[in-house]
């Protein structure tokens, strides 16, 4: 067989292999996100066309109250998750580690088991335990603070809440990932250490924390992402409220594309929260990039 | 040349006393006795699972001493912290933090101990001098050679000054010329450093060339120590004279024919044409059924003696390992020198040279 005919063998086998996929991706993915751009520069409902306008959804954004509140209370949610969940997730990583064999995986299935509920059962759940009447951690808010609170109902509590019901829903893949990295430093640099006469102390943020890193800022980054695109917990537990204090990006998107059949705006918002993501989180890779490098 | 680095008197002896070691139910260090004189070269041998890298890592303080003691010079250090025995380690992976240059591997237990950044400086930079690393300060182990990160490691070691350098298999990782290469470096790092290594090998090449003493060791129990060719010319039973020699000493089972005041007469089993007259100061009774040891350095071709039917020649230019079987199917190997191709397929006549037989009773028990 001469070479170009098998080159050309070769490149049927493959396509044929990628096409499953391609023409998935194509189809539910390529060409919807192709129809959002368009979709941003006109007025159309949401099913039929529209006139092209232009930069006039935009323009409309950038003078919408509501959507400054929302990306507000998006940034106040990462701060809520973000550092706090890779924290909480290494400390849990770094304490399982140290149990051994059937131990080990036991605490670690039990960590890991909140991720595989969906949604509605983790709001479900945290809903009744949050109950103003019937929750079983009323009481405990009580001795803090004197009274039962209606957390999700409550402006300053809305947000910390969902935060918390957040970080316990997703923190076992954070935990997976982060045991994974702890697993891959040798056990005889822990040893050379020892010898070398560093503390425990010493050994976690001379050795532990430095080859950790890398992990870490994909866990910092993933959660970032993640956490942008904040809305089915809010949408099931507060809907935005109360005073627009849950009012998130994608929550003001949703409204406007299924309840005010506004297509073209609607776009209009998920264009800007797209690019909103790519921008930060490729700007937090490259920052926590650079900061490992010069270590 | 590297005065700072050099021993000033405080090399010391390591001294176990009925050290045991068990993990769970099984134990893998079942008592030993040992002493390290200072500034000696002593290199543990056997084959895996031995406990030689477990005794080395009890003297370092990495695993718990179940029973008995370890003291380094005076001092009982059984129950201290590894950084506080006065110890260093070279491991075999190297164990180089890969997150750092060279230079801080090597700077990281001074720095640790909070030294004056002169003093750390200036013995960095002696032992990069000594260990030819002096142009990689700069660079991660990553990006350097199997032997040079070797280098690093030692160079980590030395710059502590330790009492004690602890060795666990360190040229193993290593290409065959880089090993015969750094096997050398050691031998003169001891010789200039005069401190105390202790060096645990499964290669009894590595252990002939760099020790001063060597403890063979198998089943958690020392079999044998002395110096190298002590233990060459007389092992004490028959798993230290088979581990001891390369390749490794011919072993044939045979029967005490008669015995007089002086020795016995030894046939071999299956060998009715051949007997050896072998001296002993104790020799067994007639009957007795013994095992006879003659390495393959002390075969010769002879006119009488085993019937040799040899399969494959491993000539090797200067010598020439000569692998075959006797009649009743015995593998035996013996070694020509300035003979070159031919023998293979041939049935040669050899016999030990005299006086070098060794006899073993059942119990693999030296008899002499």
């Amino acid at each position: 067989m001469s070479l170009a005919k098998r080159r050309r063998r070769e490149m049927r086998a493959a396509f044929l292999m990628i096409a499953p996929f391609v023409s998935v991706f194509a189809l539910f993915f390529l060409y919807p996100t192709l129809k959002v751009v368009a979709l941003s520069f006109t007025d159309a409902p949401l099913i039929g066309e529209g006139n092209w306008v232009g930069l006039a959804n935009y323009a409309k954004l950038l003078g919408d109250r509501l959507f400054y509140t929302s990306i507000t209370n998006n940034l106040y949610f990462v701060a809520l998750t973000v550092v706090p969940t890779t924290v909480i997730a290494l400390l849990i990583a770094l304490s399982v580690s140290r149990l051994k064999g059937r131990m080990q995986a036991l605490v670690l299935t039990l960590f890991f088991l909140p991720y595989v509920l969906p949604v509605s059962v983790v709001t479900m759940i945290w809903a009744w335990m949050f109950d103003f009447q019937f929750g079983i951690l009323q009481p405990l808010i009580a001795t803090i603070t004197g009274k039962p609170v209606p957390v999700f109902k409550n402006p300053h509590w809305v947000m910390p809440m969902i935060a918390v019901v957040t970080i316990w829903w997703t923190n076992g893949f954070n935990v997976l990932l982060l045991i994974a990295g702890l697993r891959n430093i040798p056990a005889d640099l822990y040893e050379a250490a020892a010898l070398d006469g560093a503390t425990p102390w010493q050994r976690f943020w001379r050795i532990t924390w430095p080859l950790l890193w890398p992990i870490t800022a994909l866990v910092l980054t993933l959660q970032l992402i993640l956490q942008l695109k904040l809305f089915d917990q809010v949408y099931l537990l507060s809907k935005g409220g109360p005073f627009n204090q849950s009012y998130v990006v994608l929550m003001q998107m949703y409204r406007e594309a299924f309840q005010l059949n506004h297509g073209g705006y609607a776009s209009a918002i998920a264009m800007v929260l797209f690019l909103f993501i790519v921008v930060l989180s490729v700007l937090q890779f490259q920052l926590l990039r650079i900061r490992g490098m010069r270590k | 040349m590297f005065e700072s680095l050099q021993d000033k008197g405080h090399a010391t002896g390591v001294h176990l006393r009925g050290a045991r070691k068990s993990f769970g139910a099984l134990e893998v260090i079942k008592g030993v006795d040992m002493d390290i004189g200072r500034g000696e070269f002593a290199v543990f041998v056997g084959p895996s699972g031995c406990g030689k890298s477990t005794l080395l890592r009890m003297i370092a303080g990495l695993e718990d001493t179940s029973d008995g003691s370890i003291a380094i010079g005076e001092r009982d250090v059984t129950h201290e912290d590894p950084a506080d025995r006065g110890v260093a380690m070279v491991f075999q992976s190297y164990a180089l933090y890969p997150h750092l240059s060279v230079y801080e591997n090597m700077a990281f237990s001074l720095r640790l101990a909070k030294r004056p950044k002169a003093e750390v400086d200036a013995k960095v930079r002696e032992a990069a001098g000594i260990l030819q690393l002096a142009d990689h300060l700069e660079k991660k182990p990553a990006q350097l050679s199997g032997g040079q990160r070797q280098r690093v490691a030692i160079g980590r070691a030395i710059v502590r000054a330790p009492e004690v350098f602890l060795f666990d298999e360190p040229l193993s990782n290593l290409d065959a010329e880089l090993r015969v290469q750094m096997r050398l470096e050691l031998a003169r790092l001891h010789k200039a450093l005069g401190a105390t290594m202790i060096y645990v090998t499964h290669d009894q090449v590595e252990a002939m060339t760099l020790a001063d003493r060597i403890f063979v060791l198998q089943g958690g129990l020392v079999q044998q120590q002395g110096a190298p060719l002590d233990l060459y010319d007389d092992p004490s039973n028959r798993f230290v004279a088979g581990f001891i020699g390369s390749p490794s000493m011919n072993f044939l089972a045979a029967t005490v024919e008669s015995r007089n005041g002086s020795g016995i007469r030894a046939r071999p089993v299956g060998q009715p044409d051949t007997a050896f007259d072998i001296s002993l100061a104790a020799p067994p009774d007639a009957g007795t059924r013994v095992t006879l040891g003659i390495r393959p350095e002390h075969l010769v071709i002879r006119g009488d003696g085993l019937r040799v039917t040899v399969d494959v020649a491993e000539e090797l230019g200067g010598v020439s390992y000569q692998h075959g079987t006797l009649e009743g199917g015995e593998p035996v190997i013996f070694q020509q020198t300035g003979v070159r191709h031919g023998m293979s397929g041939t049935v040669q006549t050899v016999a030990p040279e005299e006086g070098r037989i060794f006899v073993f009773d059942e119990g693999g028990g030296r008899i002499r």
